[in-house]
């Protein structure tokens, strides 16, 4: 049955099914995964039994009663054609005259012949002595003497009246045919007894026989069949609603929420149809509400920031007037209006992150893709915070072996990213030096920031994505980051479709990876820019770093209170 | 990058000049201390300002005080700042500088396509504003006297006129500048940073968005088929350069 549901649709599809080979297994992976395949299976092997042996009892039954009724008719036959050749026989008055004994077994044939169902007839005497009355044996075509076995001559030359039968093979003209010898002794007056057979042909019998059970064979095959059909057409009615059900789950797992199952009827299909979607309505107004609350919540954050820039620009218009004029003012008032400035321009900068972030929160972001070389954006990056570097005297690396030709990116968000990444391994470098590396794949191009600052223990790498998670909250912060960096800066990885990886070690410093994969691809392979530095001195080497970078010693780490990390 | 006659960004000196001309500025807010707040930096610059915090009535007092530029919220009751850009280019091509609270790339653009020259997002400081506004009322007398080529057009710099076949094609100052600085390096290919600190004056990096949707402008005004643009060619992945001189 499966070769033939299997409509190829395709010469793969149609070789495989003619790999015979490649059957087994596909076989058992039907049985396997095929609910209907395996239950119409069973049902057919089950049924096959079932009628196979019913039919085989059936076809020895009739074959057993077709024989006794064909045996009972012939021996009534025989009997009563012996019986009318005897009284023949035992009417005649013979008086030892040849003549007259030849004329009555003549007449005994002809009554045999009439009285008689069959012409297979054949008498022997029972006296092999010679004898010039005897008359002589005859047999007719197809009951030669050879059908007759020893045993049935002996059996009937055993006991005067009794009637002997045996099943044998006729040998007639078109073929052998099956049939019955009847034996019986039959009184000669004046000569004795002689063995009478009558053969009948039951060939009839055995086509009756023949047809009977090749009948029952197709009617059983045809059941079958039948019922292989109808198990089908019954699972059909139940594994398609099942299968249904399957593809309905999964979809509403996928997040398909508004998919329902098709509710026919009142039987437990349908029952579990109700289940279904009563479960999927609970589920889905559960995420809408959620969703609700989570957008009205966004919007709130969205509209809370836009409405404070308004007011927000009108103060930073004034304080950055009163500030220009300070140097009229008397030094605390001079200072008032420095903070106020410095102040303002904070609140500015949290202002923006944290409408960026309700933007990722919204996910109404949008990229303005242009083909960019991320060596040169991290040379300009390098170039606009030179001075900030200096200011903490660090000195600032580029060690760009790849990433030159241009990939698709919105270069203004990954300048974002590079420049918190780099003002971050300022604040946290330590003065030590900081090497950027940029390097690509065929699949992705990657920009590590390394710096050997203090790092972070593993409790804090994992907090330092978090929104305004800070490494050290004691710290003080020279270039005042609001918090949020990270966490947007990992928003804009993620949005390229690529990640922003991070290592970091106590007295070893920290190393943040960002990766982007090529024409809106995704990130599969490796970053071309090992997260985990190994080790240092043969990278340095191997970047062609003149000085060296000196690592922490263990005083330097217990004095800075072992903590540290990006904000 | 700026060149000699035309300077990227004003310069203190540049202060004097505009000073004697006084120029005046529309400042359409409805927020009122904010624009209070915006006399106040412009009038210390030497500006000349003029208020109007209803968006309805803004293009009428546009056409009564013409001034030399306007100062544009986008939100605004009565009638949005994106319609009020629509109406004043319709009649104009004074150059408007938006100010906008949403950076979001709808926002912007859209006031961009209707013909906003600039935009500054609050907050934003007084140098930066002043700035911008000094970039776009720079002197439109031009030192040098000559007629460039580009494509099939004649671009006569000192009648700040564009021709095409002795037939004007009306083009804002801005589109102008635009055009002039491609057509005066016909061989160069601008990148849309050297675009934005020659035209607009940005010396960081801002928004491309400005470039991209002003050459769009632009080439609906002097393309005969701005979807086969000829005179302003797109190089893919650089920017942009003039076409062949016909």
């Amino acid at each position: 049955m499966p070769p033939a549901r299997a409509v190829p649709a395709s010469r793969p599809a149609l070789s495989a099914w003619r790999d015979w080979r490649s059957w087994p297994d596909s076989l058992t992976n039907l049985w396997r995964r095929s609910l209907r395949f395996r239950t119409i299976l069973v049902t057919l092997a089950l049924t096959a039994l079932a009628i196979l042996v019913a039919c085989i009892w059936m076809a020895l039954a009739i074959q057993n009663d077709l024989f006794q009724a064909r045996k009972d008719q012939v021996l009534a036959d025989s009997l009563r054609a012996t019986q009318a050749a005897q009284e023949t026989l035992d009417a005649a008055a013979v008086q030892g005259d040849t003549v007259q004994i030849r004329n009555l077994m003549t007449s005994v044939r002809t009554t045999l012949v009439e009285r008689s169902s069959t012409d297979m007839i054949a008498a022997f005497r029972i006296d092999r002595t010679p004898s010039q009355l005897a008359p002589q044996n005859f047999t007719t075509p197809g009951l030669t003497e050879d059908v007759i076995s020893d045993g049935m001559h002996e059996a009937v030359q055993s006991e005067a009246d009794q009637q002997w039968w045996q099943s044998v093979e006729l040998p007639l003209a078109d073929g052998p045919v099956p049939g019955i010898i009847v034996g019986q002794q039959l009184m000669v007056p004046d000569v004795g007894g002689y063995e009478l057979y009558l053969a009948y042909d039951l060939g009839s019998a055995s086509q009756t026989l023949g047809f009977v059970q090749t009948t029952l064979w197709i009617v059983g095959i045809a059941l079958v069949l039948l019922i292989g059909a109808i198990s089908w057409f019954v699972l059909r009615s139940v594994t398609i609603p099942i299968g249904e059900a399957a593809d309905t789950s999964a979809k509403l797992a996928s997040g398909e929420l508004g998919v329902r199952l098709p509710v026919r009827g009142e039987d437990e299909l349908a029952t579990l149809g109700r289940s279904f979607n009563a479960m999927a309505d609970s589920i889905e107004s559960q995420i809408k509400e959620l969703a609700d609350l989570s957008l009205v919540q966004q919007r709130f954050v969205s509209d809370v920031s836009h409405e404070l820039r308004t007011p927000l620009t009108t103060i930073r218009l004034a304080a950055d007037m009163i500030n220009d004029q300070r140097a009229d003012f008397d030094p605390a008032t001079a200072r008032a209006a420095e903070l106020l400035n410095a102040q303002v321009q904070r609140f500015e900068t949290l202002l923006t992150d944290l409408l960026e972030i309700s933007r990722y929160d919204a996910g109404s972001v949008q990229l303005e893709l242009e083909p960019t070389s991320l060596a040169h954006l991290a040379e300009d990056v390098i170039g606009s915070m030179h001075q900030l570097a200096e200011q903490h005297g660090t000195d600032i690396r580029l060690v760009a072996p790849g990433g030159y030709s241009p990939v698709e990116m919105d270069p203004r968000r990954v300048r974002r990213v590079v420049r918190n990444l780099l003002g971050n391994a300022i604040e946290h470098g330590e003065g030590r030096p900081i090497v950027i590396t940029v390097d690509s794949n065929h699949q992705a191009v990657a920009l590590g920031v390394r710096d050997y600052g203090l790092g972070m223990t593993p409790e804090d790498v994992e907090r330092v994505f978090d929104r305004f998670w800070r490494a050290d909250p004691s710290r003080t912060r020279t270039i005042g980051g609001t918090g949020l960096g990270l966490s947007i800066a990992l928003g804009d990885a993620r949005l390229h479709g690529g990640e922003l990886a991070v290592w970091s070690d106590l007295g070893r410093g920290s190393n943040f990876v960002l990766t982007l994969p090529r024409q809106g691809g995704h990130l599969t392979g490796p970053s071309p820019v090992p997260v985990e530095p190994g080790d240092e001195s043969v990278a340095a080497d191997d970047l062609g770093l003149t000085q060296p970078i000196p690592v922490l010693t263990m005083d330097a780490q217990s004095d800075a209170g072992a903590r540290g990390g990006p904000s | 990058m700026g060149t000699a006659r035309r300077p990227a960004v004003p310069r203190p000196d540049a202060k004097d000049e505009t000073r004697e001309m006084t120029s005046r500025i529309l400042v359409v807010d409805d927020d009122t201390a904010l624009a209070e707040m915006i006399g106040i930096v412009l009038r210390t610059e030497g500006f000349e300002t003029v208020f109007c915090a209803d968006g309805a009535k803004a293009v009428e007092i546009w056409r009564a005080e013409r001034p030399d530029l306007i100062l544009l919220d986008l939100m605004l009751p009565g009638m949005d700042g994106i319609e009020i850009c629509n109406r004043v280019r319709a009649e104009s091509g004074v150059p408007i500088i938006m100010l906008t609270a949403r950076t979001d790339t709808a926002d912007v653009v859209k006031g961009l396509e209707s013909g906003a020259d600039d935009y500054i997002v609050k907050p934003f400081n007084p140098k930066e504003l002043v700035a911008r506004i000094r970039t776009r009322l720079r002197p439109a007398s031009q030192p040098v006297n000559e007629t460039l080529r580009i494509g099939d057009l004649a671009v006569d710099v000192a009648a700040h006129e564009v021709c095409r076949d002795d037939t004007p094609i009306a083009l804002t100052p801005l589109e102008f500048e635009l055009l002039v600085a491609l057509a005066s390096k016909p061989q160069q290919v601008f990148s849309r940073e050297m675009l934005l600190e020659q035209v607009w004056g940005y010396h960081y990096k801002a928004d491309t968005r400005l470039v991209n949707v002003h050459v769009q402008r632009l080439r609906a005004k002097v393309e005969q088929d701005p979807d086969n643009p000829k005179i302003v060619t797109t190089v893919r992945g650089v920017g942009y350069r003039a076409g062949a001189v016909v």
